[in-house]
């Protein structure tokens, strides 16, 4: 009766699931988002699969609709605690994120960025492109990314520094998604 | 009766005592050439309910039912909006939306709330039925202990 965006449907997001752990589990590399949503953000499909009432959300951009918040269920968090952080990657961070404790390093905050194009080489001046090497990574791959602040990279090296605290990225752009996982070292070419 | 008389707290218990089927079959006619958009994700699974024992109020979990919930807005063909939710003990998601469609025909005052309306009556005299069946099953099993005043105690000497 009821007709809902593939994106809230299990199968979807079981698919979904499969490719956010391909995705960290190979850092840096960009893959096609499974299901794309019929109104609303590409991020809104990576957020439908990983949130449900237990967990917090941040959106300190206002990224999502206000009709959004209901069908994701998280409660809504300051970035400073919450448990998932969704921004736009043009603006540099105002926030310290969760970082997890020696005790429990996975109580610490996963962020979504939202950027203009992800890719392992884009035509665009503004891009950023890096060399990452970590668990996952043979040897070493390149990532460029456009539409992200290069703050953001600075304050990342200051959120990793304590391994195992850390925060975890999630990147997406129109269509595709990568990740970067506080394991993974990222250089700027 | 009009539905202003019934508090809107009501409709639903009113309207579980309909056999599901009926209500489905009224819902998908009355919904026909409407929008139907979820506010929330409709669901199905079981509900835990947790009671305090009465020797150390200690909390424990009872048993498990269905439960299925749906929230829902509605957009007819001449523009007018409604919304409507709905929290059922069944394992079927399509029996909390025909609630919750209910509950937006009601509220809303869109075509076919009449009809709606008559079900939901109904549906209160069945309950109604129901309490009173119950009350007088009860009353049958009520014991007067007083009686026990006039067999007296053990030796069979009666109670002062």
């Amino acid at each position: 009766m009821l007709k809902l965006d593939p994106i809230w449907q299990p199968d979807s997001q079981q698919k979904q699931f499969r490719l956010l752990l391909e995705a960290m589990s190979r850092p840096g590399e960009c893959y096609a988002i499974a299901t794309i949503p019929e109104d609303g953000s590409v991020a809104l499909s990576v957020l439908a699969t990983l949130l449900d009432a237990e967990v917090s959300l941040a959106d300190p951009d206002d990224l999502l609709r206000i009709e959004d918040w209901p069908m994701l269920q998280a409660k809504p968090e300051l970035s400073e605690q919450a448990d998932y952080i969704l921004c736009d990657g043009a603006h540099p961070p105002d926030f310290i994120p969760k970082i997890g404790t020696l005790a429990c390093p996975e109580q610490s905050a996963t962020l979504l960025l939202v950027v203009e194009e992800l890719g392992q080489a884009i035509n665009s001046q503004s891009a950023l492109k890096m060399k990452l090497t970590g668990p996952g990574i043979a040897a070493s791959s390149i990532l460029s990314i456009s539409g992200l602040n290069p703050e953001w990279l600075s304050v990342r090296e200051d959120w990793i520094d304590s391994f195992p605290l850390g925060v975890d990225w999630i990147l997406v752009d129109k269509a595709r998604i990568t990740a970067l996982p506080r394991t993974t070292k990222v250089e700027l070419l | 009766m009009t539905m202003d008389m019934i508090e809107r707290t009501k409709w639903l218990a009113a309207l579980t005592a309909i056999p599901s089927a009926e209500l489905m079959l009224l819902t998908e006619e009355l919904s026909k050439g409407w929008e139907i958009k979820p506010m929330s994700v409709p669901q199905s699974g079981l509900g835990m309910l947790k009671l305090n024992d009465t020797a150390f109020a200690e909390p424990f979990y009872m048993g498990e039912f269905p439960v299925a919930s749906a929230w829902l807005k509605i957009t007819t063909p001449d523009g007018h909006t409604a919304e409507g939710a709905a929290q059922v003990m069944d394992d079927r998601i399509e029996v909390a939306e025909a609630h919750a469609l209910c509950d937006a025909i009601l509220s809303g005052h869109l075509p076919g709330h009449d009809r709606v309306l008559t079900m939901v009556e109904k549906g209160l005299a069945i309950r109604e039925e129901t309490r009173l069946e119950r009350k007088r099953i009860l009353a049958h099993t009520q014991v007067d202990f007083s009686l026990l005043d006039d067999v007296g105690d053990e030796k069979g000497v009666p109670n002062a």
